[in-house]
């Protein structure tokens, strides 16, 4: 029996057309209590009354749920952990819920402004997120830890609209822009307003553009799409629960087996992937998962092969292995399910993105997400960035508008042909990673740095 | 908690915003979830959990603080923070937000069954057991989930609101699957947990997993028959992108310049209601305005708009009742119940007759946006696609990939089910939210597939 107590804060803020836009400040605390019934299953039951009576309420609750499920072949096994003691807090050098509203409102009020200007410019957004997680954590197996995350961040956005053509530009980065595991001192390490007139000028430039062609091509993709790439082809295609199936009613599966870890070739040689849940500033980092498995960190590909995948206690133990500590839980009110932590793309040894450019004859650079999609066992994709430019003669040309790109998996992986080097790296944020019934959000974070493909199809149905 | 409870606790926490131009919103959730994988329970989720908005407006700014503490130092609690965000935002200038909507007679519905209310855990267990024996039977695997929720909700404001509703819903998913991952797919949806029939979903379900090879299709543009998840799929995202009034407003939205306008097939007549049979009822919406049925196309002819209070200002126009949030959201309100009419065509089979080639399609996934303006989408097909070879379903299909217009689709749509079926994606993220989307399957003349897995 595991339960854990969790209490929530977040304070969201949205500013747009000069006026602040929304502010909404969350609280929620519960506790959620998971049982294993030998013979049954595993029950979770929910609860805000954190009080005797509605505690034994929500044990009885979950146990009955269990013992109320199908006699079939439910596990209730768990991969064998150390208890866990102690406390962990990450790094937060300025608290954000100690700074006043006004104080942060001022510096999106500043951005947003700079955003506006030409009538093409329909709507301006700067935003800003942080949010503080409190966990005590006890188990039947004798662990008892808490644990304090503080996560901190935000962007702007632009949309510019003329003739029919609607067009959209972010920094830095799209879908709410950049979070971190920190504190304010991230947000004000953007210093968004420094970079609202170059995006507000690339919107407007993008309305005029010539369409992203279609064709195969050399590909470049800037570090923060490819942080969705890993996340979508790589990440959870190497969960483990998926690959045994267990998500494949919703999530999906995998085009991955069991079997395959230690041979198969997943990409390039230059294909290196880690998931490091001890990463500073990740999103997925933490002192212990939330079934008490000490955070580690774990390489999933080297040269190319795959060599571990991410798992919690339940899918561990089914095939046998430790579990790679990466249960995690949305609040009080979900149970933990395999997540990934902060799955990485390890740096290479080809310089800058004009390095990665310059050696490129002819193809397209693109950068910035705005739209993603993957099959249900994470083979056939397609993106869409905000912005694309032309690559000639090793050198990034005209703008090109709604650039897309598409491919199968490991033929795409295994067309990577230069990585940049670790000056290049940089670590993003995720906040939208859905997966799991009753539904769940997990913010994790992709170390990546700018690289090269070969032989890519962009301009998909143009 | 009874609704009368969650109007108490309501007005017990505007008390705490007298003064303020405010609207307390209580939301109390009840629910069950279980899941299964390879015929086995996997996972059983019993939630109980109230929430409690707290919305301050001060000069056209909205503050807003949410809690689940809802004792009165956490009630004072949020109303201090949602006082302090509206004050912090006036001080940025007069604001937008054109103030609390009146009070307003809300209908009554039969969206609420107190059977399913009671969250048997028994009757999810009988459900997984009979989905497990069907697919067996037939020797397949079974996946999917089983849920039921009670969710009951009342507002109070300081403009004289105070109103009050209840609703269930249950649904359930059945994938069956067979050793080479071939799957087919079946759901259901009702406000009574008594109306899933669990034998049957395996059952159609299991129809849908053919024992041939499937086939590749190259990209290229198709004839198609989407079945209902297929059609719903489509309309959802067309809420969200051609309806949102907000983004209407701001000349972001697919419908922009074309109310009055030809966008679909004159077959195509399309609604938002919650008081049809077969919808999810709801009373009112996050603002406390009525709901009431919306034509958003007429024969193929653009009409309307959604707007909750804030995009209505903007358009000089009135709320229609679909705000998603206290306030209105930042993105804009979106359509929660669409209906899209029925045609003549009796069966699945009478609307492949007429296709020499084309793809049929149960069920499309991973949905999202390339275009906005064009209503551009791209997604895969998923658990029963399959050829049409002379009007008739044939050969299994590899899993296609589509980008294709919603409304390009809607425009080339040849033929329609009377048969309408409600479509569910209740919002399992963060507090429960049954909503759907009931429709017909359809034939359309062009389906383009960019690509695929195989």
């Amino acid at each position: 029996m595991e339960a854990r107590w969790v209490e929530r804060t977040s304070e969201q803020l949205r500013v747009s057309g000069g006026c602040v836009d929304g502010i909404e400040c969350t609280t929620e605390q519960g506790v959620g209590i998971r049982v294993a019934v030998a013979g049954c299953g595993f029950g979770f039951a929910a609860t805000r009354e954190a009080t005797k009576t509605g505690l034994e309420l929500a044990l009885a609750r979950a146990v009955a749920v269990a013992r109320a499920l199908p006699a079939s072949r439910s596990r209730t096994q768990l991969a064998p952990v150390p208890p866990a003691h102690g406390h962990w807090a990450s790094v937060c050098e300025i608290d954000p819920f100690t700074l006043s509203l006004s104080e942060r409102l001022e510096l999106l009020l500043e951005a947003e402004a700079l955003l506006r200007g030409d009538p093409r410019i329909v709507r301006g957004v700067a935003e800003s997120l942080a949010v503080r997680t409190v966990v005590a954590f006890a188990s039947s197996d004798g662990a008892a830890f808490t644990q304090e995350r503080t996560e901190c961040g935000g962007g702007i956005s632009v949309h510019a609209a003329a003739d029919g053509e609607l067009q959209q530009r972010s920094y830095p980065a799209g879908h709410g822009g950049s979070v971190a595991l920190a504190g304010h001192e991230h947000l004000l390490a953007l210093d968004l307003p420094a970079h609202a007139p170059r995006i507000a000028e690339e919107a407007l430039a993008l309305l005029n553009a010539p369409p992203c062609p279609s064709g195969r091509t050399t590909l470049v993709l800037g570090d923060e799409q490819l942080a969705l790439q890993i996340h979508e082809s790589i990440g959870h295609a190497l969960e483990l629960d998926r690959i045994l199936l267990g998500e494949a009613s919703y999530a999906g599966a995998s085009w991955v087996s069991p079997a395959d870890v230690g041979t198969l070739r997943y990409g390039s040689p230059l294909l290196a992937i880690s998931a490091d849940a001890t990463l500073p500033g990740g999103l997925g980092s933490f002192g212990w998962d939330d079934e008490g498995v000490t955070a580690q960190r774990t390489m999933l590909i080297e040269d190319g092969v795959l060599r571990a995948t991410l798992s919690d206690r339940q899918s561990a133990a089914a095939i046998g292995a430790p579990s790679g500590g990466a249960a995690r839980a949305d609040g009080f009110a979900r149970q933990p399910i395999v997540r990934m932590t902060n799955v990485s793309l390890e740096p290479g040894e080809s310089g800058t993105l004009e390095q990665l450019i310059a050696e490129v004859p002819s193809g397209v650079y693109m950068e910035t997400n705005r739209s993603w999609s993957i099959d249900d066992r994470r083979l056939h994709f397609q993106f869409g960035t905000e912005i694309a430019r032309e690559i000639r003669d090793g050198k990034l040309g005209r703008l090109l508008r709604n650039p897309t790109y598409a491919g199968v998996t490991p033929e795409f992986w295994n067309s990577l042909e230069a990585v940049a080097s670790a000056p290049a790296w940089r670590l993003w944020g995720l906040l939208n990673c859905g997966k799991g019934e009753p539904g769940q959000y997990a913010h994790v974070s992709h170390g990546t740095a700018p690289a090269r493909f070969r032989d890519v199809e962009v301009g998909v149905l143009r | 908690m009874t609704v009368e409870g969650e109007l108490a606790l309501a007005r017990r926490a505007l008390s705490h915003l007298a003064g303020d131009q405010a609207q307390a919103t209580v939301t109390h959730e009840r629910s069950l979830c279980t899941r299964f994988a390879c015929s086995a329970a996997t996972q059983a989720t019993a939630i109980d959990d109230t929430s409690v908005e707290l919305l301050c407006v001060l000069d056209g700014h909205t503050g807003a603080a949410s809690t689940n503490q809802v004792d009165d130092p956490g009630l004072a609690d949020a109303a201090r923070l949602a006082r302090d965000a509206a004050a912090a935002a006036a001080r940025s200038g007069t604001g937008a937000y054109p103030g609390l909507p009146q009070p307003q007679p809300t209908p009554t519905h039969d969206g609420y069954d107190r059977a399913t209310a009671s969250l048997e855990a028994a009757v999810a267990g009988s459900a997984l057991a009979a989905a497990f024996a069907g697919c067996r039977d037939r020797g397949l695997e079974a996946f999917g989930i089983w849920t039921a929720g009670e969710v009951t909700m009342a507002i109070a404001s300081s403009t004289g609101i105070e109103v009050t509703d209840a609703v269930t819903d249950a649904g359930m998913t059945v994938i069956a699957r067979d050793h080479d991952g071939r799957s087919g797919y079946a759901a259901s949806t009702a406000v009574a947990a008594g109306a899933i029939d669990a034998a049957a979903l395996a059952a159609a379900a299991a129809a849908r997993v053919s024992a041939d090879e499937r086939q590749r299709l190259e990209p290229g543009e198709y004839p198609v028959v989407l079945d209902h998840a297929a059609v719903a799929t489509l309309l959802d995202f067309l809420g969200a992108l051609a309806f949102n009034g907000l983004a209407h407003a701001e000349l972001r939205g697919a419908l922009c310049g074309a109310i009055g306008m030809p966008v679909a097939a004159p077959c195509i007549s399309l609604a938002d209601s919650t008081r049809g049979p077969g919808t999810l009822p709801r009373s009112f919406d996050a603002e406390g305005v009525p709901k009431r049925p919306l034509a958003l196309i007429e024969q193929g002819i653009a009409r309307a708009v959604v707007h909750d209070t804030r995009s209505a200002a903007l358009a000089d126009t009135r709320s229609t009742g679909h705000a998603l949030a206290p306030g209105g959201s930042p993105d804009g309100p979106e359509p929660t119940n669409l209906v899209l009419a029925g045609g003549d065509a009796a069966t699945l089979a009478e609307l492949c007759a007429p296709i020499e080639r084309g793809l049929f399609v149960t069920r499309l996934w991973y949905v999202n946006t390339v275009e906005p303006r064009r209503a551009l989408l791209t997604g895969m097909t998923r658990d029963g696609t399959f050829l049409i070879e002379d009007g008739v379903i044939g050969r299994p299909l590899h899993d296609v990939r589509f980008t294709d217009s919603a409304l390009r689709i809607l425009a080339a749509t040849e033929q329609l089910t009377a048969a309408q079926r409600l479509v569910s994606d209740t919002d399992l993220y963060g507090r429960r939210f049954a909503k759907g989307v009931l429709c017909p399957a359809l034939r359309a003349g062009a389906f383009r597939v960019s690509g695929g897995s195989a």
